[in-house]
């Protein structure tokens, strides 16, 4: 009797040890797995994720023109099967298809698809296909492909290209854009929010009034007037690098002042008397003992603001005013999806819309799931 | 009195301060902007047939007195901004005030419909799920909030329009019919304007409801764990008097204060919704007008009401919680 709840005690011990002993990162891990719907988001993320930087060789033709179809513009989505009335097969196929134009339909492309037994085209894994770039190197295996003609899973747009190939790189630089506003935001905050929080005082105050202008502005429309601004001149990349570098420079007020409001209390906490006593400067201070303390409240917040930079530059694109061909990102993809054409006769056309759903969802869970977590008030509330 | 005077009297030149600085920023922006509206001008004139030369533009730059100080220029232009006066447009030759004037009320009495019409939602959806513990309510009013953000409101906008045609053969765009388009107010167009503005008004509040009923919910569960809420219980006071009168006054204030970052989230939606919606008449404009004809004063100013009216909101918010809370009133001047 006595044995056994000495055996439990020890191991009660052993547990609260390991409790107590973990680091900061060792206990957020802890919280953060049992919160069902954050870990579906975070797996989400990270396929997401891949696939948007494996997008060359996960998609069997290029993103941008050079990839197109033109002999399947405005296609539907083919969506590979085994089995027809001709019997099965092991291997997945899609069927050849006609497309007419005429009078007797009113102008518009309609498919003819031929369902005979030697019409079929069958997919195949592996294929050699365009030549694509990826760390340097020249490659050109993908993941599919077919024996004959083209495949399109997620159908084609109006200029013949393939929309899975363009949603998958689309992923890609929507990250992208968001990882630099980020960035900058993240790099800004910390320095305003720094200087801020450190000093106090009227350095403070000053500080506080100019994020809290800058709080008040709209930025969507502000941010348009400045897009609207851009020389046509401008290369595709350059406008990419110009508005996430804007999107980076409207987003730093929020991070700034939780920054800034964790240092103020952090600053008079023993430690960093005991670090001034012993002469180190203001950087030092800042930088090796402040912002460590709050680590994961920085890691949190940039988590949660990724989701916002990857709406606006999708609402700026969605305008016309953002990202443009050839570079592809997901409300560069949006932009032709308001015509009432596209709304009754190319639904397809809205399938990355529910990648973009998935994507900004994702984030939202992980970052609920990662401020909870690194709350160490939220055991209390349950 | 003489406390809350003083305090009103603090935050109005807060107030005041803020739009000079906005008013700086807003110009130094638009003055960095490769190009000024001399050139701007003279392009436009280029394009539809007239022969310009550099002399012409040198001209045309002192007419409109762009060879002054930066400084004199940003203090002549706040001076008349505060007089509600932002000088003509850039392109269109005619006064901005007048070009703006309807346009930017209507737009700003969308946007703030859509945020009465938020917050009652949320305040009694958010309270009621704070207070309840039904799990499959909770979890279905999270999963609204959720998709209040990650559902863009262009494609919610969107389907509706794809609905209605399909349904009803009226894309439900624009914000008055055809006959009314450029009427004098009368009874007739405000009932057809009534009619066009809920669809703007709904779908800009969505995205704003379902970030009202978080912010809700989250400060009454933080305000119902308290002390005081349980005294009051033990002293009888239960059911919808106990939540009305203790926890829900106290959850009020901060939803109150930041009303005005609310109205920054919409004025945020406004272009891209109206952008679908067709909605000459209020946001758009800001598209056609400053986007596609590179009008930067057109976009200063439209920017800088904008911003005013935010200015403006929280300022009210403060006065209103300086009058229900004497917290708040000693807080700052104290």
């Amino acid at each position: 009797m006595t044995d056994k709840s000495n055996t439990q005690s020890l191991e009660d011990q052993k547990l609260k040890e390991a409790y107590f002993t973990a680091s900061q990162g060792q206990l957020i891990w802890q919280r953060f797995k049992k919160n069902k719907s954050a870990l579906i988001g975070a797996w989400t993320l990270i396929i997401l994720i891949l696939s948007g930087i494996f997008a060359p060789f996960l998609t069997p033709y290029d993103a941008t023109i050079a990839g197109r179809d033109k002999d399947y513009l405005n296609g539907a989505p083919q969506i590979p099967r085994f089995c027809d009335d001709n019997g099965c097969s092991a291997r997945p196929f899609i069927y050849t298809f006609e497309r007419t134009r005429s009078i007797k339909t009113n102008f518009r492309w309609v498919t003819e698809v031929k369902t005979g037994l030697e019409d079929r085209r069958y997919v195949t894994f592996f294929s050699k296909g365009m030549e694509y770039k990826f760390a340097g190197m020249t490659f050109e295996r993908h993941l599919f492909g077919v024996d004959k003609g083209m495949i399109h899973i997620f159908g084609t747009d109006s200029t013949g290209k393939d929309i899975y190939s363009r949603t998958l790189s689309a992923i890609n630089t929507s990250m992208a854009v968001g990882t630099i506003g980020v960035f900058i935001a993240f790099v800004m905050a910390l320095i305003i929010g720094g200087i801020a929080g450190y000093y106090g005082g009227w350095i403070d105050s000053i500080l506080q009034m100019i994020t809290d202008t800058v709080r008040t502005i709209p930025s969507i429309p502000l941010f348009m007037a400045l897009a609207a601004f851009i020389p046509d001149v401008w290369s595709a990349e350059m406008r990419f690098f110009f508005i996430s570098m804007v999107l980076g420079f409207i987003g730093w007020p929020t991070l700034a002042r939780r920054i800034r409001t964790h240092l103020l209390t952090e600053r008079n906490q023993e430690y960093v008397l005991a670090a001034q006593l012993c002469g180190a400067p203001p950087k030092h201070v800042i930088r090796r003992h402040l912002l460590p303390s709050f680590t994961s409240y920085i890691i949190v917040d940039l988590v949660i603001s990724f989701p916002y930079m990857v709406l606006s530059e999708t609402a700026l694109s969605f305008i016309g005013l953002g990202l443009k061909d050839p570079v592809n990102s997901l409300g560069v993809m949006l932009q032709n999806v308001t015509s009432a054409d596209v709304l009754l006769n190319y639904q397809w056309y809205f399938i990355p819309v529910i990648f973009f759903i998935v994507l900004v969802l994702a984030f939202v869970f992980v970052g609920d799931g990662l401020r909870d977590a690194a709350d160490p008030y939220s055991d209390s509330k349950k | 009195m003489l406390q809350f005077s003083k305090f009103v009297f603090v935050r109005a030149s807060l107030a005041i301060l803020t739009l000079v600085l906005v008013s700086f920023i807003v110009f130094s922006l638009m003055e960095l902007v490769p190009g000024d509206c001399a050139e701007r001008y003279l392009a436009f004139k280029n394009s539809q047939g007239s022969i310009i030369s550099l002399a012409d533009i040198e001209t045309e730059r002192v007419r409109l007195g762009l060879d002054q100080p930066y400084l004199k220029r940003w203090g002549l232009w706040i001076v008349n901004a505060f007089q509600g006066e932002f000088g003509d447009s850039c392109i269109q030759r005619l006064n901005i005030s007048q070009l703006l004037g309807q346009k930017f009320w209507l737009s700003l009495g969308i946007c703030l419909s859509s945020l009465v019409l938020a917050y009652a939602i949320a305040i009694p959806v958010g309270i009621i799920s704070a207070t309840s513990n039904n799990a499959v309510l909770n979890n279905s009013l999270r999963l609204v909030s959720y998709m209040g953000l990650a559902l863009p409101n262009f494609l919610l906008a969107l389907m509706i329009m794809l609905f209605s045609t399909v349904m009803f053969g009226n894309s439900l765009t624009g914000l008055f019919s055809k006959e009314f388009r450029d009427a004098a107010w009368s009874y007739d167009r405000v009932i057809d304007f009534l009619g066009h503005a809920w669809l703007p008004i709904f779908i800009l509040g969505w995205s704003a409801t379902a970030f009202a009923i978080q912010t809700v919910r989250a400060l009454m569960s933080d305000e119902i764990g308290k002390l005081y809420v349980t005294a009051a219980s033990a002293r009888g006071v239960s059911g919808r008097r106990l939540l009305m009168r203790y926890p829900a006054r106290h959850a009020l204030s901060p939803i109150i204060n930041s009303l005005g970052f609310d109205l920054n989230r919409i004025f945020n939606e406004l272009p891209v919704v109206a952008l679908i919606l067709t909605l000459t008449e209020a946001g758009s404009l800001l598209i056609e007008a400053l986007a596609r004809s590179n009008d930067q004063q057109l976009a200063g100013a439209i920017i800088f009401m904008l911003t005013g009216s935010i200015v403006a909101i929280n300022f009210i918010t403060d006065i209103i919680l300086a009058l229900t809370d004497p917290r708040v009133r000693r807080s700052i001047v104290g």
